[in-house]
Parts: C-alpha cells; structure tokens; sequence
C-alpha cells in the first residue's frame, strides 16, 4: 500500500508539471497538441537530435554523477560549475604544453589533468567544512565565480589564440580531441568517458571498503565517529571525487565538442547536476537516467521553440517546478504516504 | 588636497553606493533568514521576481511606487515559497534555493516574451529620481554619495540602521537568534520557532524584493532576461564576509560596489587588464576572509537544519 502511494505520488508529481508545462503552453497562444509534437520531434525527430540529446546529456551524467557521489557523504556541492572550468583549464593548458604526444598518452593524461584540477578546486572546501565546519554551500559557490573568472582573464591573455580577437584560446593540438562516435553528429567520445566512470564510481562506491565508509559518513556522520570512521578523510575524499568527476566533464567538453578553451563551455551544467543528482536519486544509474530525461528536455523545447514559438526557458521553469514539487512531494501527498 | 582627486573620488564613492544599493538590501534579508536558521541561497531568484514585478507593473501603471510594491510582494511570493519547503515540508534548503533560481529565471523571461514579444528595443519605465536631502548634501565627498540619490539608497540606509537596531537592541532580535543557534532550546523557551522562521522569510522577501526593484527602478529603467545578472549570489557573498552583520555587510557592499565601479570604468577607458580581475575580487577577498576567520564559528549552529518539534 505504501509502495503504490509512492509511486501514485510520482504520478501526481508528472500531472502537475504536464498541467504547468500546457498552463504556460496556452499563455503564449500556441496550440498544445502543435507544442507537444514538435517537442517530441525535436527529441526524436531526426538520428542527429537524438545524438544531440546524448551530446548535451554527457556533461550532465559526469557532474552529476560528481554532485551524487559528493551528497552520498554529506558534502553539498554547488561548485560543479567552477571544478568543470577548472578541468577545462587543465586540459587546455596540458595540450599546449606537452603539444608533442601522441593522443594515446594525451587523452589519459589530459582526463587525469582534468579529474586533478577539479578535484582540487572541490576538495579545498571539502576541507574548510571536514577541517572547520565551514558551510561548504556558499565556498563551492565562490569558487565557481573565481574559476570562471580565471578562465576569463586566461583567455584574454595566456591561453588567448593571437590570431583571433576573440576572448578564446587556439584550437587544441589534434592529439588531444576526442574522436566522434557517430558520423555526421557531434557526439564525441564524451559519451563514453562518462559511461565509464558512471561504472567505475558505481563499483568503487557501492561494492568496496572505502565506499562503504563514504555512504556511512553521508548517513550518520557521530555514529562514524564513535565506530572508527574518519568522517575528515572520507569527506576529503568524496569532496575530491566529486570535484574530479566534474573536471572530467570539463575535459570532455574541450576535447570533444569546441576544440577550445573559451567562456561559455557550460551553461550552467554545473547548476543543473543538482538537480540530475537529486532526480537519480544519487544513484549511478538514476544520474544516467535523469541527464538523458533532462539533456531531452532541453533540446525539445529548442525543438517547441523553433516549430510551436514557445521560449525555451520553459524548460528552466519545467525543471524548476519539478524539483520543488519533489521536495514538497511527502506534505502535499500526505494522505497517500501514511495510508495504512 | 588636489580638488580634481576630490572631484573623482566623490564620483567612484557615488558610484560605489548605487552599485552598492541592491547587494546591501538583498544583504540584510538574507543576513535575517539566516539569523534564524533558513540558508536561502534562491536571493538571486527572489531579486529577479522583485526587478520583474515592480518593472511590469510600473510600465503599465506609469506609477513608480506601485512598482516598488509590486516588486515587494514578488520577492515575499518567491521567499515564501522558500520558506514554506524549508520549515513546513523540512526540505533540503540548498536545494529549495536553487530550484528556484531555475524557477524564477524561466519564468521572468517566460512571461517578459509573451507580454512584450520579441522586440529589438526594449521597453523602459522611469527610474526614480535624485532626492537632495537638505544641508547634508553639502557635506563635501560623503554628502553627494549619500545624500543625493535615489529613494532606494535612503531606504538601504533606514534598513541597516533598523536592521541593526532589530538585531542588537530589541528582544525580536534575541529570539531569532535563539531560534537560529538553538531551536529546540527556543521552543521549549517558548518560543514559536516556525512563526519566527517564517517570518524571517518574509522579512527576507520584502527586503530581497526591494533590493531587485533597486535595480529595475533605480538604476536601468528596463527589464531584460536574468538582469540581475547574479547580483543574488554577490548579495550571499556580502552577508559572508559582513558576518551577518548589518555594518559588516554594509562595508562588504561596499567594497563589492567599488570593485564593481572600477571594473565599468576601466572597460570605458580601455585599460588592458581583464574585468575579470575586478568581477571575481570579492569572492577572492570573500574566501580569504574565511580562511582568516577559521576558528572562530560564525555560523548560527541551526543554520539549514529543518527544526522538528518532537525530535532532539
């Protein structure tokens, strides 16, 4: 009985959003059955939107799955945003530097540059909470504005391409660019760097020792205390993967999709890991799951826009409404929830 | 001293104090929620409900005041919805925050393209006037930056004086502190821990409302998608680095507004360092401030813990 009103609480979550999405649907005039076409169309429509959906959804799985290993210890992460910059800049700066390789050692080198960069930038506010009790919810926040910052002042002056007079760096050496795995598509190798590592963090967090400690730390941090856990290593340690994840992201949108360092690699990729986090449930799966359902949504509404004139910050409100309704899921179904 | 040094440094403060102005209001009403234990980072959303609201409603009334209402009642709209997930449904506060940035974001534009369309230039209202306040506006440097500007500047001052007042010197003041450092002390104490959480959201909406209309109707005159522009997460980074102190997060805005002022005339003037250097100072000095204050616990101990009345 308790399972059904979960899963009827669920349902009742959909319907909301549905009713919400066609509310704002007839707002702008459009007819809904005309909308809901050319959104599906615009996921489906087509072999190269499908590709794009798994395009957009490759960031999204790596930092999401960065932001669910992080909350499986207790460590809010808000600054995958910065440590996917950081990455960037890693990757960047590797590619210029050791231009010679071959893409055989550049590519490992590059990921493993890139997981440094952002675990780094994650795991200094993984220590300022284990080591301080700072809040680490507003110092992720910062570093996101100074890693942003970082990258916007290299690609004015060190990483800047002379050739060009916009604030971007040069194309990376090909040795260090991702190959694509669809031809005719821009889905790049990404996709597989992210399934891979969605494997790896599965086994490492759910199937050994050290994973083991890292959940218990997120579910009782005194009673880790009390039964010889180091609450201190293991969320330096989930604060480092968890930043290291989102790098790699940052690596694979360099590598793969611009060939470049510039600005606006992210639009809020960062931001939106929580939310594909809090949807999967922080699980390796879930986070698979809800990056493609949110990577679909976003090119779908580009596909709403384009056919049935609806904005595309639909989805940001889509996205929104949902995650406020799940919080609010346990008091607005109450009756359903503690049915005998 | 050289009166042309006078001349540009009255200039740079009465920049200061307009970029100041936002940061400042958004400021207090978060330093109020956080006070009592709500870690709201949605300000961003709850100034651009505020610079949304009080823009539409004073381009279609052609009053201002109206539109400072307006913006008012859409940053209590967002923070209440803020404050209802966080204190009746004990949700995750980050979270809640966050989500409705997204929320707010989609739906500020959302409702901007349907009301006017897509246009090339875009609508404008009028922007509140300078208001010289007799005699003080004489004083030489401080009296043009502080007292000869616009309403919301005079209200941002009243509002850290009250907020101070409030904090240090009145018995409200104790009690939300009580309730952020200690609620179930609080409540046993009797107090009403959820009354005065939810009012701290409201407080927190009226003032974080104000400080977005400060930017519709202060400053630009126009709306235009996201144009807070972050100025939320800034406002966060004052309150940090102001203690949640109303003096502190003064100072901080400050500093904030006179990094900001700079970064704009260093771009007009063509100077060849990148504005980035000036856009991430106050997160640098923010994080270096906290590594400074590392020890001494700042927090309020409640901060982001959902309060249960039956639990310990």
């Amino acid at each position: 009985m308790k399972q059904s009103g979960k899963l009827l609480s669920f349902l009742g979550i959909a319907v909301l959003t549905l009713s919400i999405s066609i509310l704002l649907i007839l707002m702008v005039g459009s007819n809904v059955n005309q909308a809901f076409f050319s959104f599906l169309s615009g996921i489906f429509g087509s072999f190269y939107s499908v590709s794009e959906v798994m395009v957009k959804a490759t960031p999204l799985i790596l930092t999401g799955l960065g932001v669910a290993v992080g909350s499986r210890s207790g460590f809010i992460n808000i600054g995958a945003e910065g440590q996917l910059y950081m990455g960037a800049i890693a990757v960047t700066g590797i590619a210029f530097w050791l231009h010679d390789l071959p893409a055989i050692v550049m590519i490992p080198l590059v990921i493993l540059g890139g997981f440094v960069f952002g675990g780094v930038w994650s795991v200094i506010p993984g220590f300022l909470k284990a080591r301080f009790g700072i809040s680490e919810v507003i110092t992720t926040l910062m570093f996101n504005y100074i890693a942003l910052g970082i990258v916007g002042i290299l690609v004015r002056t060190w990483l800047k391409d002379p050739s060009s007079s916009l604030p971007m760096s040069a194309f990376l050496p090909d040795a260090a660019t991702l190959p694509i795995i669809l031809s005719s598509t821009r889905l790049h190798a990404g996709l597989l760097v992210a399934l891979i590592s969605v494997v790896i963090i599965w086994l490492l967090v759910w199937k050994t020792p050290a994973g083991y400690e890292m959940r218990a730390v997120g579910l009782n941090p005194r009673a880790c205390m009390c039964s010889g856990i180091s609450v201190y290593k293991n969320i330096l340690r989930s604060s480092l993967i968890s930043g290291g994840l989102a790098g790699i992201a940052g690596v694979c949108e360099v590598t793969g999709l611009h060939h470049k360092l510039l600005e606006g690699i992210s639009p809020g990729y960062g931001y939106i890991a929580i939310i594909v986090a809090l949807l999967g449930k922080n699980h390796p799966v879930g986070v698979v799951i809800s990056a493609l359902g949110i990577a679909a949504l976003q090119v779908g509404s580009l596909g709403m826009q384009r056919m049935a004139g609806v904005p595309t910050s639909i989805s940001s409100i889509i996205m929104g409404v949902v995650v406020l309704l799940i919080l609010a899921r346990k008091s607005i179904f109450r009756r359903l929830l503690t049915d005998e | 001293m050289d009166s042309g040094f006078i001349a540009l440094v009255t200039i740079y403060l009465i920049d200061s104090v307009r970029m100041a102005t936002p940061l400042i209001l958004a400021g207090l009403g978060e330093a109020v929620s956080e006070k009592a234990g709500i870690l709201n980072i949605g300000v961003e959303a709850i100034m651009l409900s505020g610079a949304f609201f009080s823009f539409i409603v004073s381009f279609f009334t052609g009053n201002l005041y109206l539109g400072l209402l307006a913006g008012i009642a859409g940053g209590i709209f967002v923070s209440m919805i803020h404050g209802v997930l966080s204190i009746h449904c004990k949700a995750n506060q980050t979270i809640a925050g966050l989500a409705l940035n997204f929320m707010v974001m989609g739906l500020t534009s959302f409702l901007f393209l349907i009301v006017f369309g897509q246009t090339t230039t875009l609508p404008s209202c009028s922007v509140f006037s300078e208001v010289k306040i007799p005699l003080l506006w004489h004083i030489p440097i401080i009296g043009p930056a502080l007292f000869n500007q616009n309403l919301f500047v005079y209200i941002a001052l009243i509002s850290i004086v009250l907020t101070a007042f409030f904090f240090y010197k009145t018995e409200w003041g104790v009690n939300l502190h009580a309730v952020g450092e200690h609620p179930q002390a609080a409540n046993s104490a009797g107090l009403n821990v959820f009354a005065i959480r939810y009012f701290a959201c409201f407080v927190n909406g009226v003032l974080g409302g104000l400080g977005g209309a400060s930017i519709t109707l202060g400053q630009l005159g126009f709306f235009m998608e996201n144009v807070t522009s972050g100025r939320g997460y800034i406002a966060l980074v004052a309150v940090i680095l102001g203690r949640r102190n109303p003096i502190g997060i003064l100072a901080a805005a400050m500093v904030i507004g006179f990094s900001q002022a700079l970064q704009y005339n260093f771009q007009t003037l063509g100077f060849p360092i990148p504005t980035q250097v000036f856009s991430m100072f106050p997160y640098v000095v923010a994080v270096i401030v906290l590594f400074l204050s590392i020890g001494k616990s700042i927090d309020p101990s409640a901060l982001g813990v959902p309060f249960e009345r039956n639990k310990r």
